[in-house]
């Protein structure tokens, strides 16, 4: 067997009530790796044509890669696919999870999980090891997501089971509801709420006490060990601030103002206001940063809060108190909204009664209409048009470099310290990919498997290749690997040179 | 005396010491694996990390009817004989901790050993939950964590 994967595709038919394993094999593994590749090469394969997202056979798909569950620092995000209901055509789409759950599901034994399907009644499915259950859920229809994660954990008599959930707005099928787990990390982007929703399924309780094998478990733990002190030594936050450090530092952050520009210093003052409500911190699994702050209320402390989402919730929408943030945060958490969606639905919706499109404009053509169908379509009209902004739901960052974006997803690991905050290298990956999976693998390798993956979700997402994708697609090969060795040679932190064990 | 000192309210809960115990110990990676254990309350965000602290007077020797649990000529350590051992969980019992731990596999328990005097999970704990003092009192960090809460508190009061 390979090591570092477990080599199993966990089946789950919600209609039927069926739950089977398949195995992957070996050279789809060391094809795709993991993660967004696993994904993609599951639709290419079996859904080469769109589904309706509305429709049960629309598959979800959860997977990790090699690194995930195991002691790599940042090792424990997920990768989702779907068709989803925001894009529009709605069309294959992917988003990544941080957290816990990845490391459960390959604690559990699999690599990847596809649910498929529409349950008759809500349910939650208990996946605890390979025994998988599908549980009533009506009891919990209706309740808040951490209500609901309690109430599972308690009728499993364990509090370290990880539950992934949906709120009440899931259920009523709202597109841009979220899954939540640990009462903090969310699957943004997709609409997987209304996914969740559409097949009934209320949660995913998850137990892995299956171990992760390794190759070279001696030299994984001596690279693991370097890798944490550096970027822990490295790290540019500190830690009583978490990520919400890189906030007020203005283009540090990389996330710029959408719909408002608030006065310079503000920004600083909602950042201040902000912190006064957080307390404590908290991580996602086996990641020396600990970027999450939790939110401290006057009675009691309510899980975590992330840079992007406050940013989302405060000064990108003209929120200048941090009280606020807080308040609308928790909304969002209970409900099961996602707040980046959620954020620019409310950011049209305060620019719009602060333009006055219903009103103002050009009023004389709103008060002579014949029909309220004129009315209406002339305001929705405005509503498109107008404005400081368009209405546009964010979707997943772009980030400038992308190929990296797939790496950090193939192998489970956190985007934003690969990516953003450039905490780890690619040779450092390699490393620890040899040393959990044998493999000894070249930057060209990976390049290679990124490309294929790059082409893959085009084709799944009916994206011709233009001209400038494709010349970008070939600067990559040769631009974007020089740019990420300029990147290791600027650190001049390669750990390559330990001696094989 | 030298143990792990924990200091809870630092832990983040991202299970790295649950994870480098279980691989330095048995080769893979796995909570179940590991001496040390993270348990969550994620409502409230509170996340404490469970190990043996090494007793003075260990009531897990004394109950252990079979004498595997004994304390290490040499070392400080409070440590399982695995051949005497027969699992039958007393010491879990006695434990006011109830850091001993059964393993999955060979069914014996299992206890924090100090990783012979270099505790890997005081090392990748980049949170500063868990600590390692080899000199003085090991409730000294505790004692200091709880003193900056409190001055914390009165400052912002």
């Amino acid at each position: 067997m390979v090591k570092g994967w477990t080599g199993k595709r966990l089946r789950i038919d919600l209609s039927l009530q069926k739950a089977w394993a398949e195995d992957i094999a070996p050279h789809d593994l060391r094809q795709w790796f993991g993660g967004r590749g696993l994904n993609a090469s599951f639709f290419s394969q079996h859904f080469p044509s769109q589904v309706s997202p509305a429709s049960p056979e629309n598959p979800i798909a959860l997977a990790v890669g090699p690194l995930a569950g195991t002691l790599a620092p940042c090792s424990g995000w997920t990768s989702i696919a779907s068709f989803s209901p925001l894009l529009d055509p709605p069309r294959y789409g992917i988003t990544r999870m941080p957290g816990h759950f990845g490391a459960s599901l390959k604690g559990a034994g699999f690599d990847q999980c596809i649910l498929q399907g529409k349950a008759d009644r809500p349910v939650y499915l208990w996946i605890d090891g390979e025994e998988v259950k599908f549980e009533n859920a009506s009891r919990l229809w209706g309740k808040k997501t951490t209500e609901t994660t309690i109430a599972i954990q308690e009728e499993k008599a364990d509090r370290s089971v990880e539950v992934l959930c949906i709120g009440p707005a899931g259920e009523r099928q709202l597109p841009f509801a979220n899954v939540i787990h640990r009462l903090s990390w969310t699957g943004d982007h997709l609409g997987l709420g209304y996914l969740f929703g559409v097949k009934q399924l209320k949660a995913i309780a998850i137990r892995g006490k299956k171990p992760v094998t390794l190759q070279y478990p001696k030299r994984f733990l001596e690279v693991c060990l370097t890798l944490k002190d550096q970027i822990h030594k490295r790290q540019k936050m500190r830690r009583q601030d978490g990520a919400l450090a890189l906030l007020g530092g203005g283009e540090s952050t990389g996330m710029g103002i959408g719909n408002r520009r608030l006065p310079s210093g503000s920004e600083k003052q909602w950042a201040a206001s902000l912190w006064a409500n957080l307390s404590g911190s908290e991580s996602c699994f086996s990641c020396p940063v600990h970027c999450g702050r939790s939110i401290q209320d006057r009675e009691k402390c309510l899980a975590g809060i992330h840079l992007q989402k406050a940013w989302y919730l405060g000064p990108q929408i003209g929120v200048s108190k941090g009280e606020w943030t807080v308040k609308l945060h928790r909304l969002c958490q209970a409900q099961g909204l996602d707040p980046f969606l959620t954020a620019s639905l409310l950011a049209k919706m305060m620019e719009g009664g602060e333009a006055t499109p219903l009103s103002g404009g050009d009023p004389g053509q709103v008060d002579e209409v014949d029909d309220q169908g004129e009315l209406a379509y002339v305001l929705l009209r405005r509503i498109i048009d107008g404005g400081k902004k368009k209405f546009h739901l964010s979707a997943l960052p772009v980030s400038e470099n992308e190929d990296l974006d797939i790496l950090a997803d193939i192998v489970s690991f956190c985007v934003i310290v690969v990516n953003r905050l450039n905490l780890m290298t690619v040779s450092n990956i390699i490393d620890l990919m040899n040393g959990a999976t044998g493999y000894a693998l070249t930057i060209q390798d990976l390049q290679d498997t990124i490309s294929n993956i790059r082409q893959t979700e085009c084709r799944l997402q009916n994206k011709k290749l233009h001209w400038n994708d494709q010349s970008t697609l070939l600067h990559l090969e040769k631009g974007q690997i020089s740019q990420i060795l300029r990147k290791e040679e600027r650190r001049n932190v390669s750990i390559s040179d330990w001696t094989a064990s | 005396m030298n143990a792990i000192s924990v200091i809870p309210e630092r832990c983040t809960g991202c299970q790295s010491c649950e994870m480098v115990c279980s691989l330095s110990h048995e080769g893979s990676c796995s909570p179940s694996l590991s001496r040390i254990r993270m348990k969550k309350w994620e409502e409230i965000s509170v996340f404490i990390p469970i190990v043996c602290q090494q007793c003075e007077k260990p009531p897990c020797v004394d109950i252990c009817p079979t004498g595997a649990r004994k304390r290490t000529p040499g070392t400080d350590t409070v440590t399982t004989d695995e051949e005497q051992c027969v699992g039958c969980k007393s010491c879990v019992y006695a434990c006011p901790y109830c850091a001993p731990t059964l393993h999955p596999v060979t069914k014996r328990i299992m206890t924090c050993d100090l990783c012979n005097g270099e505790p890997l999970c005081t090392q990748v704990c980049t949170a500063g939950a868990l600590s390692y003092l080899p000199e003085g009192d090991p409730s000294m960090g505790r004692k200091r964590a709880f003193g900056e809460a409190l001055l914390h508190s009165l400052r912002t009061r």
